[in-house]
């Protein structure tokens, strides 16, 4: 990291941390569970798509290869995601706040 | 005392706890390297690891940990030992461990790939760390679960001025859902309709109730609801009651008085006896209406744990948490301005130091300052559920190492500010109990900012927050309970994985907690297994330190200490239902019975986590053992 960023760091425009952090508390809990729904979704396409690529082979190869210039960008993030180890609080949807 | 001198005592020690203790650990022990890849960089995939601004993650953690925790346990304990005990706890605990637990949790998360506590004790520790993790984690949802139940039908049934807040509440948790899922509407519009009308809606609810004045023209405390809203309140109480003729359906003791169906002791010390109070024998009666309000609350959290998030959960959290924060907000600034407008208001009326409840009586409950004070204040000094959370939520969107100490630390150090209002709004007021007395202290400070004339409403608005703050934690605790259960027994009893039996069992186990148990206590062993929680993370961060050849003293002290302490007392509370409520016989001593074994279990696995902690350690401090067996992702 070059130093003046660094430098940036230190000294935030102070408006813009209360923005920040007003929308860390409001919005983010939002957008993050949004983000997840999408991302479910999109896995769900994955599978369908290039599911082969994980060892589970749903549509003939000659149409995964047709959509693979398509849902190429995604093919690393995807594989991450859906082959990381999960456990259940992982998921916005059981995250238990305020104790 | 007054308020002022609390926040002037709290700003000073937070400031050199975290510049001069805090910053030189985060610096010389873990060795934070901004230069250092965290894993939200190296495995960034836009869902779960995402580097996020610190600011942002700093408000998001703060809004994740702070809400019922903070402010139930330090409102319980002002009650049981006075405000000095809760004082000097909050800003010892969250200066030497509160903040270490947190940022520690954080920080083993972020050097071992972003893994859960629970994944990296299953490697670094013990296999089974995990699995007993689990366990400990459903008791501990199912007591908390059991002890917010419980007031929260409490203050239904007793204040008319409540409900219709949070009926409305529910309401427009569900159109809040639909506008911003469905209907796509702006969120600051969305945020502007459902707050404003749910904060009306409160306002409202006392709205035409006066106080009523004894022969001398002197307030008694008591009140006449004779408002439109509360009036029909009362009225529909008394109808539902009527389905027994009045009579109670079942009786119950709480030899610690806290149950809010428990009138106020008067000036003389005594209690007078109510239509859900018998003061002669002391025993608390069930009425319909009573139970009428649990049913509402089941259906509330059965919603909520079985509808999907966007839907009602999230919403209802969302605009309880706009509630919170204004109603607090106005209160921390009506906290600093009385000293010097209103000195009487920001004065403490609250004894610093109440006789001390321990009386070795072999007949009586125990309630040593230690180490019963240290598990019923949990959250704002030291909280185990912080841990956890850091651990999967937090740890994996950190975008710097050093940013660690700012968003967990500086959170933790938030959140005891939080809890420091609480126990400001508890000792400023001068009568009512528990929650009565926390709802009254905010109905003071809100008239330093908004007049006299506000200290119905204000106090109304403060009974309402209490509710909005453990109803948003309540309806989230049976969604993971639901969960954690088809988790733990799932494989075993196939029927569990159906979310809807899980749920429903889930419930049917808190009711039975509810309408048998004592509030208090279901309270302090949530606290001591929310503590033990916190020792465990401790220890598991230990262990880590020791691994990497660091010193851990900054976190093996506080386990040391935190590990004793709730281990006592659980055992201390399981003694206290065991000689106070078992010989009771009947269904009390069902459910007395019933937390005395989940006491034992909750022993049980902390001391079995316990030794496999110390084997690991041992094994680390000499060099081999574990040390050699580690996997390659545990290293730093």
């Amino acid at each position: 990291m070059k130093h003046d960023e660094v430098q940036s760091r230190e000294k935030p425009n102070r408006w813009q941390a209360i923005r920040d952090f007003m929308y860390g508390m409001f919005g983010m809990e939002i957008a993050s569970h949004a983000i997840e729904m999408r991302a479910s979704m999109e896995s769900l396409f994955m599978l369908t798509t290039v599911g082969d690529m994980i060892g589970i082979p749903v549509l003939p190869p000659y149409y995964s290869l047709r959509l693979l210039p398509f849902v190429l960008p995604q093919i690393a993030t995807w594989k991450r995601r859906v082959l990381r180890e999960r456990e259940f609080t992982d998921e916005h949807d059981y995250h238990l706040d305020g104790l | 005392m007054n308020t002022l001198w609390v926040v002037i005592i709290a700003a000073v020690i937070i400031y050199l706890i975290y510049n001069f203790y805090a910053k030189p650990i985060d610096r010389e022990v873990i060795q934070a390297d901004v230069k250092k890849a965290t894993p939200a960089k190296m495995y960034m995939d836009g869902v779960d690891f995402m580097p996020t601004n610190r600011n942002v993650l700093f408000g998001y953690h703060f809004k994740s940990i702070a809400a019922a925790g903070p402010i139930v346990g330090v409102i319980t304990a002002a009650n049981l030992w006075g405000w000095l005990p809760a004082l000097l706890w909050l800003m010892i605990g969250v200066s030497f461990i509160g903040w270490a637990s947190d940022y520690s949790a954080i920080v083993v998360a972020v050097r071992n790939d972003g893994n859960s506590l629970s994944a990296i004790s299953h490697r670094l520790i013990a296999p089974r760390t995990r699995s007993i993790m689990f366990i400990f984690i459903f008791f501990y949802l199912l007591l908390i679960a059991g002890a917010f139940m419980g007031i929260m039908a409490s203050l239904l049934a007793a204040r008319p001025d409540v409900p219709f807040g949070i009926i409305i509440l529910a309401i427009m948790g569900f159109l809040a859902g639909q506008m911003l899922y469905r209907w796509k509407m702006d969120l600051i519009l969305v945020t502007a309709i459902v707050v404003i009308v749910t904060l009306a809606a409160m306002i409202f609810g006392p709205i035409g109730a006066t106080p009523k004045l004894d022969t001398s023209g002197k307030p008694t405390g008591a009140i006449s609801w004779v408002g439109p809203i509360n009036s029909a309140m009362v009225a529909f109480n008394g109808a539902i009651d009527k389905i027994s003729g009045g009579n109670a359906l079942l009786t119950v003791t709480d030899p610690t008085a806290a149950d809010p169906r428990v009138p106020a002791p008067g000036a003389d010390g005594k209690r007078v006896s109510t239509s859900v109070y018998d003061a002669a024998t002391g025993t608390i009666k069930t009425l319909p209406s009573y139970l009428f309000w649990v049913l509402f609350l089941l259906v509330f959290a059965y919603l909520s744990a079985t509808l999907p998030i966007w839907r009602f959960a999230q919403p209802v959290n969302y605009i309880g948490f706009w509630i919170t924060l204004l109603t607090i907000g106005f209160s921390a600034i009506g906290a600093v301005l009385a000293p010097f407008i209103k000195p009487a208001i920001g004065a403490f009326a609250l004894d610093a130091v109440k006789p001390l409840t321990w009386v070795p009586v072999a007949s009586k409950a125990w309630q040593p300052l230690w180490p019963m004070l240290f598990v019923t204040i949990a959250c704002g000094a030291i909280s185990g559920w912080h841990a956890l959370f850091g651990s999967i939520g937090t740890a994996r969107q950190l975008e710097y190492e050093t940013d660690a100490l700012p968003v967990g630390g500086g959170a933790m150090f938030t959140e005891n500010t939080l809890a420091l209002l609480s126990l400001v709004a508890v000792s400023i007021a001068g009568t009512g109990g528990g929650a009565g007395r926390f709802a009254a202290g905010v109905g003071s400070l809100l008239t330093v900012v908004f007049g006299d004339g506000f200290k119905l409403l204000g106090t109304a608005l403060g009974f309402g927050a209490f509710m909005v703050i453990v109803l948003t934690v309540t309806q989230l605790i049976f969604r993971v309970m639901r969960v954690t259960l088809s988790e733990w027994v799932g494989d075993a009893l196939p029927a569990l994985k159906n979310m809807h039996v899980s749920t429903i069992v889930s419930m049917v186990l808190t009711v039975a907690l509810v309408l048998t148990g004592t509030w208090v206590y279901l309270w302090q062993m949530f606290g001591a297994a929310n503590q033990l929680m916190a020792a465990l993370s401790l220890l598991i961060v230990t262990v880590w330190l020791k691994q990497q050849k660091r010193n851990p003293a900054f976190v093996l002290w506080p386990m040391i200490f935190m590990y004793i302490t709730t281990l006592a007392a659980t055992l201390i509370t399981a003694r206290n239902l065991y000689v106070t409520i078992v010989p009771l016989g009947g269904v009390e001593a069902a459910g007395a019975w019933a937390m005395v074994i989940i006491s034992a279990l909750l022993f049980v696995a902390a001391i079995l986590i316990g030794w496999d902690g110390y084997q690991a350690y041992q094994g680390f401090a000499k060099g081999g053992g574990k040390a050699k067996k580690a996997a390659p992702a545990a290293a730093d």
